[in-house]
């Protein structure tokens, strides 16, 4: 009360001030979207901070020399970049003016129709120089100019490590690998805890296992793009991968890229496999003495591995014309150039697309790219039709449970291809619909949703527009209007951002849009709801979901409550403790989901080093085994959670009137009974609305399941009904289906809820 | 009530520093890769502050990135969604918490149903939208979706406020002969001040620490706000952790500071109301 009347005398000195300050934001926001007379081109791309460092120079030197253009370069990880110019080009015509990415972006980008063919826009002699693996064609079009054939992965040594052991060069074949493998893991201490390893890599990406598969003979598709995944090789190089870490012990037993990076950088790890992007990062290195060596031949089959080899290069969107698509070019042309590509190749030991380039000395003297180029030749062009998507998407979870070891290696490899073949029809699904027929479903969809909107106007009429003109019964007129345009500005804001996507992901909801799809999708009812709900992976997720709802919700109630009993009482350093509960809380969630990731590694995880130091704990596999990497996540939300029920339920505890405790102590009552008769009844009221939107947001929370489990794994195993359906069905480009997904996400969420509130009577008063 | 014993204390208290231990330490995991030089993720340590700390990474977030103009960019669009998202709240809470007009309940129904959509569901519509509407590439967009993010939690927790201040208060006003508008401004906000500090903060927190929106409405370096700046630093295979946990911690600091500040507020504002009464 007085702490109101203070803030209200000085209230309309800070009005004037929030005024003022308001109005200077809303100039400033005019400020910055005009735009200058210079023509601004637009380019994206995914690449690592040291070739971001040359194409910026780069940029300055083209800008130099035409002083009417400014280059915008906006920098999106790999596969965000492709996701982002898929919504800006395919469904709104926009997007940057050139697209930087590897040539296996090519096949969707054309299935989607939006990158633009190359054949006429650069003559002959222009492409002459150009290695031909450096231009990326499909299906009869020139789609991407490269300036760099690269991501082949090879394999990196520490120089000092070997000489420490006694080794002067690198393996040369598999199997000599792992002999020097476990000449190089070490434990130097004596503690039963390996200092160093043999070798390290982030072995549980498909991507990563490739050359292992091709040393046996394998390859991911045959030449009609089917996905040929289930052999002897697939058998043979999954009992490798495995034997390397559960019977040589060379590798450790949880290794992603990040990990692997990092072992090798600070010198705790002899070998590495990894790709032409990160060597320049090891040649700096102080605790690394650099050698590069081709991946060794497998001596068992007379085949070298064959890492995949993808072009690296400039897309151009479709839309442009005229004026602006010759500058365009002109900029394709100078950045694809030879000075250009001899920046690349000089500093960053990078392959040239550009063959005078790749033979000047300075370039094909150079040790590093020598070695490159060899281990190109051993290599394999990168798929670049869409399949190749579907492909990965079967491998990673198949391989990972070969891993984990709840699939033997044939079982992984029968796995794996049955996935693919599904997901590669999943992928072009939709096709079979004939666009000329007369569509009934499409009328009757659309005269539904002409109703409902007809109707949610004649209530949204009754109970707001009929109170402004005629008043609330019962109500003066003007009062009534007062009370509406009170409401009006906010309930404006929140249905202008809702309703649009409602109404759109509805529609989708009932066409077959997806990859092939996207700009001429039909109208064919229930048949995407019909998938989702005869689908058992549905059901699978929609139970994980419930478990992770119930028990995040429990837990976060039990302990907030606990600790809001504790800390209702006089107590010194209350106000401290306070404050460093609600940490969690203020840390924005996708920072502190990491970091338990981090947490979570077996080796050098905070969780298994207390766990061991504090119990004598054997290491858990956290991140490997499903089950353990759900509850991992579960932990991780618990931990989120528990403050914001903290604090509801300590404004609750003080609301309660001290002397009903005093009054049940005189008549006898225990702690225990009094907990129960008063405190629980009265915490209720207060609790429930809280629990409720608890429920809401916990059931829907893709951010910490998808950060913490990084996108699923093991297997695309552990996730909820909404992470899965933006992995299952957004990375395989079926936007009908995640449409009707989310929605049934949705409905079963807004029933439950009105059901929750009614039986615990939200709805009736809480004071 | 009863006297608490000693021993009673001393449970209590290891309790509570049970508690504290776990709610801060992934917290200081944060800081103490903020600090380590280079990249080293790894270390077998579990000391919070590393022998060779050093603050590097801060330096290199100032001096190598524009990470001031990042953090005026956040300030602006934060303050502004904190304007917007208070007024907005404020008044129609007060509203749905004094009226008694035929859409309110469905209209505090609705205002949970919003929370309900998955995001899966929101994001490629909301682009197409705010790319029809010409607000790519402007703060207009962010701020209009951020302060609607926010405004349904925190109508209904104002709503739920309003509900504890007793009716008398603005009728001995009317009596005073003050308008129905002037009883709400002069005399049930500020008694509602609580109330709004916890709306200011969650409109705080939901445009401070959002980047997924952002990341698609901005295509200009200089026009990020924090958390995609932040972003960027994060890439598929080649991520600086360092600069990520310390720009991380650059982020958290005010986040963190507003909690510390607002602790007294939050206990006893943060009431969420009930759908009739």
């Amino acid at each position: 009360m007085i702490r109101g009347i203070i803030l209200y005398k000085i209230s309309p000195f800070l009005r004037s001030r929030i005024l003022l300050t308001l109005l200077l934001f809303l100039f400033l926001m005019l400020g910055s979207a005009l735009s200058a007379e210079k023509t601004t081109l637009h380019l994206w791309h995914p690449m690592p901070a040291p070739s971001r460092a040359v194409l910026t120079e780069l940029v300055a030197e083209y800008e130099k020399l035409n002083p009417d253009i400014s280059v915008h370069l906006l920098y999106k990880e790999n596969e965000e970049v492709r996701m982002a110019y898929m919504s800006a080009t395919g469904f709104t015509e926009g997007g940057p003016d050139l697209l930087y990415g590897p040539s296996d972006f090519t096949g969707a980008l054309v299935e989607m129709g939006i990158i633009k063919p190359l054949e006429n826009l650069f003559t002959e002699a222009e492409l002459a120089d150009f290695d031909p693996k450096g231009l990326t064609w499909y299906q009869g079009h020139l789609y991407q100019i490269g300036d760099e054939l690269g991501n082949h992965l090879a394999l990196v040594y520490n120089k000092r490590l070997f000489a420490e052991v006694g080794l002067d060069r690198p393996p040369e074949t598999l199997q000599e690998l792992i002999e020097f493998g476990k000449k190089l893991t070490l434990d130097k201490n004596g503690d039963g805890i390996i200092d160093q390893y043999g070798l390290v890599w982030n072995f549980t990406e498909p991507f990563f296992f490739m050359p292992f598969y091709a040393s046996y003979g394998g390859w991911v598709m045959d030449a009609d793009q089917n996905p040929t995944l289930n052999n002897e090789a697939a058998v043979k190089a999954f009992k490798f991968v495995t034997d390397m870490r559960d019977v040589h012990g060379i590798i450790p037993i949880e290794c992603d890229y990040d990990i692997a990076d990092s072992k090798f950088n600070t010198g705790t790890a002899a070998m590495l496999i990894n790709g032409a992007w990160s060597w320049a990062k090891y040649m700096e290195s102080p605790d690394v003495d650099f050698g590069l060596a081709v991946l060794p031949i497998n001596a068992e089959t007379g085949l070298y591995p064959a890492p995949m080899v993808a072009t690296k290069g400039y897309y151009l969107n479709p839309y442009l014309e005229g004026d602006r698509q010759d500058k365009v070019v002109a900029l394709m042309k100078f950045l694809t150039g030879p000075e250009a590509q001899f920046k690349y190749a000089s500093r960053l030991a990078t392959i040239p697309t550009r063959l005078e380039v790749r033979n000047r000395p300075e370039i094909a003297n150079d040790p590093i790219i020598r070695t490159s180029m060899e281990q190109v030749s051993h290599g394999k062009a990168m798929p670049i039709s869409p399949q190749m998507r579907a492909i990965w998407d079967a491998m990673r979870p198949a391989y990972q449970n070969v891993l984990g070891g709840s699939m033997t290696p044939e079982a992984g490899a029968a796995y794996q291809q049955e996935l693919a073949e599904q997901k590669v029809a999943e992928l072009f699904e939709g096709q079979d619909v004939d666009p000329d027929a007369v569509n009934i479903t499409a009328i009757i969809v659309y005269l539904a949703g002409l109703l409902l909107v007809i109707w949610a106007l004649y209530k949204l009429f009754i109970a707001f527009l009929l109170p402004l003109i005629r008043g609330i019964p019962g109500v003066q007129v003007k009062e009534s209007r007062f009370g509406v345009l009170m409401v009006a500005p906010a309930a404006l804001f929140i249905f202008g951002v809702v309703v649009y996507p409602f109404f759109y992901n509805l529609i989708i909801s009932f066409s077959n849009m997806g990859l092939t799809t996207v700009n001429d999708w039909q109208i064919i009812g229930l048949a995407q709801y019909g998938k989702v709900l005869t689908d058992s992976q549905f059901y699978h997720f929609f139970l994980k979901t419930i478990i992770w709802t119930v028990v995040n919700v429990v837990l976060h109630v039990v302990f907030g409550v606990m600790l809001a009993l504790l800390l209702n009482r006089p107590l010194p350093g209350k106000g401290l403790i306070r404050v460093l509960l609600i940490l969690p809380w203020a840390v924005p969630s996708y920072i502190t989901a990491l970091t338990w990731r981090g947490m979570f590694n077996i080796d050098y995880g905070a969780v298994n080093i207390i766990l061991r130091n504090l119990f004598g704990m054997e290491p858990i596999s956290w991140l490997i085994d499903p089950t353990n990497a759900f509850i991992a996540t579960i932990i991780t939300n618990v931990w989120l959670g528990i403050p914001f029920m903290m604090i509801i339920a300590l404004g609750g505890l003080q609301s309660i009137p001290q002397e009903l405790y005093e009054a049940a102590s005189i008549d006898g009552a225990t702690a225990w009974q009094q907990f129960k008769k008063i405190t629980l009844p009265l915490l209720k009221p207060v609790m429930v609305p809280a629990i409720t939107l608890g429920i809401v947001w916990t059931f829907n929370n893709i951010n910490v399941v998808w950060l913490v489990s990084n996108g699923g794994q093991p297997g695309d195993q552990t996730h909820i009904l909404v992470s899965f359906v933006y992995r299952a069905a957004f990375n395989l480009y079926r936007y009908g289906y995640a449409a009707a997904f989310s929605f049934m996400i949705f409905l079963m969420l807004a029933i439950f809820s009105v059901k929750f509130m009614q039986k615990n009577k939200v709805t009736e008063t809480a004071y | 009530m009863k006297k608490t014993t000693p021993l009673q204390y001393i449970m209590i208290y290891s309790a509570l520093l049970l508690a504290v231990a776990w709610s801060i330490y992934p917290i200081l995991r944060v800081i103490t890769i903020s600090i380590r030089p280079g990249n080293n993720l790894l270390t077998q340590s579990l000391a919070i502050i590393p022998a060779d700390w050093s603050f590097e990474n801060y330096i290199k977030l100032f001096s190598d990135h524009p990470f001031g103009t990042w953090i005026w960019n956040s300030i602006l669009v934060t303050v502004t969604v904190v304007i917007t998202g208070v007024t907005l709240a404020s008044t129609a809470g007060y509203a749905l918490s004094r009226f008694r007009f035929p859409g309110r309940e469905a209209s505090l129904l609705s205002l949970l149903v919003t929370q309900m959509f998955p995001a899966t569901m929101l994001l490629l519509p909301l682009f197409i939208m705010l790319s029809s509407l010409h607000l790519i590439n402007t703060y207009l967009g962010l701020i209009v979706i951020y302060s609607s993010t926010a405004l349904p939690f925190c109508v209904w927790q104002m709503k739920g406020y309003y509900d504890t201040i007793p009716y008398s208060l603005e009728e001995a006003a009317r009596i005073d002969g003050a308008s129905r508008f002037m009883a709400f401004y002069k005399i049930i906000l500020p008694l509602a001040s609580p109330a709004l500090v916890i709306t200011a903060l969650f409109s705080f927190m939901s445009a401070w620490t959002e980047y997924i929106v952002a990341a698609q409405v901005l295509w200009y370096k200089e026009m990020f706000t924090l958390p995609i700046g932040l972003k960027s630093f994060q890439a598929n295979m080649t991520t600086e952790w360092g600069l990520y946990a310390a720009g991380a911690m650059i982020v958290s600091i005010p986040a963190i500071a507003l909690f510390l500040f607002l602790t007294k507020y939050l206990i006893g504002g943060l009431t969420l109301g009930s759908v009739k009464g």
